[in-house]
């Protein structure tokens, strides 16, 4: 009977923090303005053929390297391309590098990590010296090198990306998994004959969810910012694909006559990985108990 | 302390012959055929026999890479094949211009970040707090060659206090450095805050208070030495983050180092001279993390394994 009442009272607390982390994470006004952009950007990548007022790779010699204006909200560059337009369709490129390669990273990481951190020994030996050689090489480095010998491509970015950074997740993940493992659910677990995997997809990984969601929203404005530097320096999307970083890197040849082609996309990518900083920040705080005093 | 030392020299190895696997496999992995990136594609056979025997191609992989490795430890990265010169005195002509951007703007970040991290901390919640940290939020979310085509379009070109392009003078180096220099502060004073915030709650710290140590006191001599190690770990991850960055800030300034020569040399496909860059960046980050790893010794007296 006593035993029932604890239950029921712990699941009022698990409904309590429930409310109290969407209250808590909303209640952060910066929070709630990272959410609409984020939203805003989902949408005009998804709406880019609506939303953009001519097509990105129309071009209009007449009206070349003209200034912004009403006509073109972020001027035009040296083939009298609109940059709104173009900035519009980049959107696409940015958000599915940084979606698509946080979503690898994060599966390859918490599968190694979860592997290493439950069963330790050969296997976590192996994996954390993969990872900390992974982790301590500079991610550009390793992505320049890999892009050198690959070739550039929207698909090759995506995978260079992912394979740089899915180590911060197996370290996170193994650690995790290591405490976690020695918890009495896990015991009563196996007790009741559940198989490793059961335990470490049912009973264990479930648990590690909040810190891998911090950590995965955190990561895709990094993704974002490679992907801009590789297109930057030449590496990225091929043209005439309308990547941010391209599209500043075309722009730097005319910095000087016609600084909107560098100015408006880099402008627009700070506001949306200021986005996800600041909603990875408020998840963290929401989700983070240390912090709640 | 020579035994944690030694330690941190082992795991450099597996590092760097990861490292010269990949580079070496740049070369193979990449498309085209090497011999024809060389000579063009219109050759006869005798020629291209000749050229691929010169270059071991027609050697298996696994000899090949340690020819490779070999020539590497004799210092011969092998030559340029548009320049027609050894790629180590290409590389070394380039090199120190990129140490200059990489070790000036770790200072100016480090001078800039610390205080800025510690103010942040001790006056949590108040205006110094904020806005620093909203500077280093803004920092982390800018691209490194925005800001620095932001700096360059202004203080070169608007109000003309800088020169827009060249290495000759320092004063071509003021505008990429700072560049460098605030971005990577953005990063590290986020760290030494949260580093110091962690320190600042200890029972120590309490302790020294209560004995009535002035607040002053307690945070540099008490709090800082503890709370700058986590910063000073972070240091190596830094390094290789500079160097790793020199493609694009000197793309940016046109500075004609390291970086550049690594990124024009994959685009003219002179991979002797990617192999050759790219390397010396590697050597440069591990030597760059094996300081701080000697400093963290220094500073840390509980290392004595």
């Amino acid at each position: 009977m006593k035993k029932e009442y604890q239950e029921h009272a712990d699941l009022i607390k698990v409904a309590d923090k429930r409310v109290n982390f969407w209250s808590k994470l909303f209640s952060s006004k910066p929070a709630v303005l990272a959410a609409v952009l984020i939203v805003l950007f989902i949408c005009s990548a998804l709406f880019a053929a609506f939303i953009a007022p001519y097509p990105y790779d129309k071009q209009n010699l007449p009206e070349m390297m003209q200034a912004p204006s009403k006509k073109h909200l972020f001027g035009t560059d040296e083939l009298g391309r609109d940059i709104f337009s173009r900035v519009v369709y980049g959107t696409r490129i940015s958000l599915m590098v940084g979606f698509l390669s946080v979503l690898i990273s994060t599966s390859v990481g918490t599968v190694l990590g979860a592997l290493a951190g439950y069963y330790g020994g050969v296997v976590d030996q192996l994996v954390t010296g993969f990872t900390d050689i992974v982790y301590s090489f500079p991610v550009s480095l390793l992505a320049i090198a890999v892009v050198a010998a690959l070739g550039s491509s929207l698909f090759n970015l995506i995978i260079v990306i992912s394979m740089v950074s899915w180590a911060g997740y197996a370290r996170l993940v193994r650690g995790q998994v290591f405490s976690l493992k020695e918890w009495d659910f896990v015991e009563a677990a196996r007790a009741l004959g559940a198989s490793n995997l059961r335990i470490i997809v049912k009973h264990i990984l479930p648990n590690t969810v909040a810190p891998i969601i911090v950590m995965a929203t955190l990561e895709i404005p990094k993704a974002i910012i490679i992907e801009s530097t590789l297109s930057f320096l030449g590496l990225g999307v091929p043209p005439p694909t309308p990547s941010w970083g391209a599209i500043m890197n075309a722009g730097r040849a005319f910095i000087l006559d016609a600084p909107w082609i560098t100015m408006a996309p880099g402008l627009v990518m700070m506001v949306l990985v200021l986005a996800f900083n600041l909603f990875g920040d408020a998840l963290r705080d929401a989700l983070d108990p240390r912090l709640n005093d | 302390m020579l035994r944690y030392l030694i330690k941190k020299l082992l795991f450099m190895i597996p590092i760097i012959i990861g490292s010269t696997i990949i580079i070496f496999l740049i070369l193979h992995l990449s498309p085209g055929d090497p011999v024809n990136m060389i000579v063009g594609p219109n050759v006869t056979p005798e020629v291209y026999e000749n050229i691929s025997r010169s270059l071991g191609l027609d050697k298996p992989l696994t000899t090949q890479y340690f020819i490779f490795l070999g020539k590497l430890l004799r210092g011969d990265l092998g030559q340029s094949i548009l320049q027609k010169r050894p790629v180590l005195d290409i590389v070394l002509e380039r090199f120190p211009r990129t140490l200059t951007i990489g070790v000036f703007s770790l200072l100016l970040s480090f001078s800039i970040a610390i205080p800025m991290g510690i103010i942040a901390a001790v006056k949590r919640k108040t205006a110094a707090d904020y806005m620093s940290m909203s500077f280093s939020l803004v920092g982390i979310s800018m691209p490194t060659f925005w800001f620095g085509l932001l700096l360059l379009y202004f203080f070169a070109y608007k109000f003309r206090i800088f020169p827009l392009s060249g290495y000759e003078t320092w004063k071509h180096y003021v505008l990429p450095v700072i560049t460098v220099g605030l971005t990577d502060a953005a990063v590290t004073a986020r760290m030494m805050r949260s580093s110091m915030l962690e320190v600042i709650r200890q029972d120590y710290i309490r302790t020294a208070r209560a004995k009535g140590v002035k607040e002053i006191i307690v945070i540099t001599k008490h709090a800082l030495k503890n709370a700058v190690l986590p910063v000073i770990t972070l240091l190596g991850m830094r390094i290789g983050w500079i160097f790793a960055g020199s493609a694009v800030i000197e793309t940016v300034f046109s500075i004609p180092g390291i970086g550049r020569l690594m990124v024009d040399a994959i685009f003219s496909r002179d991979y002797p001279i990617v192999q050759g860059s790219m390397l010396i960046l590697v050597i440069s980050i591990t030597l760059g993390n094996m300081l701080a790893d000697i400093l963290y010794a220094l500073v840390d007296p509980r290392i004595k394994y």
